[in-house]
């Protein structure tokens, strides 16, 4: 229970693609300071490889086709959902 | 019945006959100050004798009536005085007392009537900006985050048009290709307002909606006059999503661009202000950061390599210098133990001399002369059976080469070469024909 709690609290959860890079740079700045030890330093990389997959799956979120909408429609939609439920 | 009511009776004046205190209503009305008031026409209606219609603005609205001939003698152009249109109209207030056939009313008697200037305009969005700016409206948008990647961009715009091309470009330009919801809307009329506040709302009411886009092109003050009313603007500025306004161009200022998040000269430029990210160059970015990542992990463990090494041969080192010595010692244990074993069996010998003389000398102590007799006459004994005296006596002694004694024929045959030793020397022979006897 322990264990996985400690693994938890060690495994980043960025609110957002923000906080994820500003991490990434404390990490970043961290690791070019040389000041790190190694075990810090595997630390840091292990935590920086999953800011970087978190931000990757962030960009590709936007980076594969312009998706339209229209919001006539989508209220549409609504209202008939709406109707449905009733 | 009627004591009640007697009770009840005001003391204010009157009564007057009412049709009297109509006029005298109507006098006092027509001796108020001619002024000019500016706003949106509204409900315009023409008769033979005049012209009717409202002068709103979003606080309010005034009836305002025309003489038929006098509008006819002001020479507007073909369809200027027109619903949506924004006139200054110069008169005072009025009241129609009403007739047999009509009913009474209240009116703003128009006697001068324009469409509203670009000086109008501006002194109007004056008041209204100072209006805005006082309450702290300006400041609530501004205060919002803005996502540096959003996910879902809404837009409000006119469905046909330069800006909406403009600002689909500008985002693809990013990079970006996430999900626009577009909340389609007029852009300029008096119908405008209300349509574009409704679709921002209905886009903010939407959860996925991370920031919204209100842009349009450029136009006179009174064609993006719809961006600068009151209603709208209020909307705009308490709503918890980003806004970023791109309508008209650099030197056009509407009021929402004071209300608003971000105020852009351009479509292009509100692509930019909605995606503060350029998802390409971030996607470069991230591989830079992946690559430092992996060579400081790389690095980490190869700069520690040798110390790692060194420690890891640590032991290995130990364990062989404990070996040579181990070794070492070996060596000299098993030196000192030879020397020991040699020492202990010199010191045997030593030790056996001892009892052997000891022994000798006890042997030989009491009766030595006896002893030394009876020694002298076995030599005599021993020295009468030496092979010399009977040789002496004349027989010789076959010998093989290395000085064997042969003793019989078939060795002395054997050996063929054999020497035959006498008294006064050896002579060397050879076996022949060597016959059985």
């Amino acid at each position: 229970m322990e264990e996985s709690e400690r693994e938890q609290s060690t495994r980043p959860n960025p609110e957002s693609y923000e906080d994820a890079v500003e991490r990434l740079e404390q990490i970043i700045d961290r690791l070019d300071s040389g000041q790190a030890g190694l075990r810090e330093t595997l630390e840091l990389c292990r935590e920086g490889r999953d800011l970087v997959a978190y931000c990757a799956a962030e960009l590709d979120e936007v980076g594969e086709s312009l998706k339209e909408l229209r919001l006539d429609e989508l209220a549409a939609k609504l209202d008939q959902g709406r109707l449905d439920t009733d | 019945m009627g004591q009640p009511l007697a009770q009840k009776r005001v003391t204010l004046p009157g009564p007057f006959p009412v049709g009297r205190y109509a006029k005298t209503l109507r006098d006092e009305l027509r001796k108020r100050a001619r002024v000019q008031l500016i706003g949106e026409v509204t409900g315009l209606r023409r008769t033979p004798k005049q012209a009717y219609f409202e002068l709103r603005d979003s606080e309010g609205a005034v009836p305002c009536t025309i003489w038929a001939d006098e509008l006819d003698r002001l020479g507007l152009p073909e369809g200027a005085l027109r619903d949506g249109a924004e006139f200054v109209a110069a008169g005072g207030p009025d009241y129609f007392i009403g007739s047999q056939a009509s009913s009474p009313a209240f009116s703003f008697r128009v006697t001068q009537l324009r469409p509203a200037g670009e000086g109008d305009l501006l002194a109007r969005l004056q008041a209204l900006r100072k209006q805005l700016r006082s309450e702290g409206l300006f400041e609530l948008q501004g205060r919002l985050a803005r996502p540096l990647l959003p996910k879902t961009i809404g837009v409000v715009t006119a469905e046909t048009g330069a800006a909406r091309r403009d600002l689909v470009a500008g985002l693809e330009r990013r990079g970006w290709r996430g999900t626009l919801i577009w909340g389609f809307a007029p852009v300029q009329d008096r119908h405008a307002a209300p349509a574009i506040a409704a679709a921002i709302q209905g886009l903010a009411a939407r959860p996925e909606v991370d920031a919204i886009v209100v842009t349009r092109g450029g136009g006179s003050l009174a064609d993006l006059w719809a961006f600068c009313d009151e209603t709208l603007c209020r909307t705009v500025a308490m709503l918890r999503v980003p806004v970023i306004s791109a309508v008209g161009h650099e030197r056009d200022s509407t009021l929402i661009d004071d209300v608003a998040a971000v105020a852009c000269s351009t479509p292009t430029h509100a692509a930019d202000a909605a995606v503060p990210l350029d998802v390409d160059a971030a996607r470069d970015s991230l591989g830079r950061c992946a690559a430092t990542l992996r060579r400081a992990a790389g690095g980490a463990v190869a700069a520690r390599t040798p110390h790692l090494v060194s420690l890891a041969r640590g032991p290995g080192r130990a364990l062989q210098r404990e070996r040579v010595g181990l070794n070492q010692r070996t060596r000299e244990i098993r030196a000192a133990s030879e020397r020991g074993i040699a020492e202990r069996l010199g010191f045997q010998r030593r030790v056996a001399t001892v009892v052997l003389e000891r022994a000798l000398r006890r042997a030989v102590g009491p009766d030595l002369e006896q002893r030394r007799e009876a020694l002298r006459r076995a030599a005599v004994a021993l020295r009468a059976h030496e092979p010399e005296r009977t040789l002496e006596r004349g027989y010789a002694l076959v010998e093989a080469s290395d000085g064997e004694p042969l003793t019989s024929a078939a060795e002395a045959r054997a050996a063929e070469r054999i020497s035959l030793r006498f008294a006064d020397g050896r002579v060397r022979a050879r076996t022949e024909h060597p016959t059985e006897s």
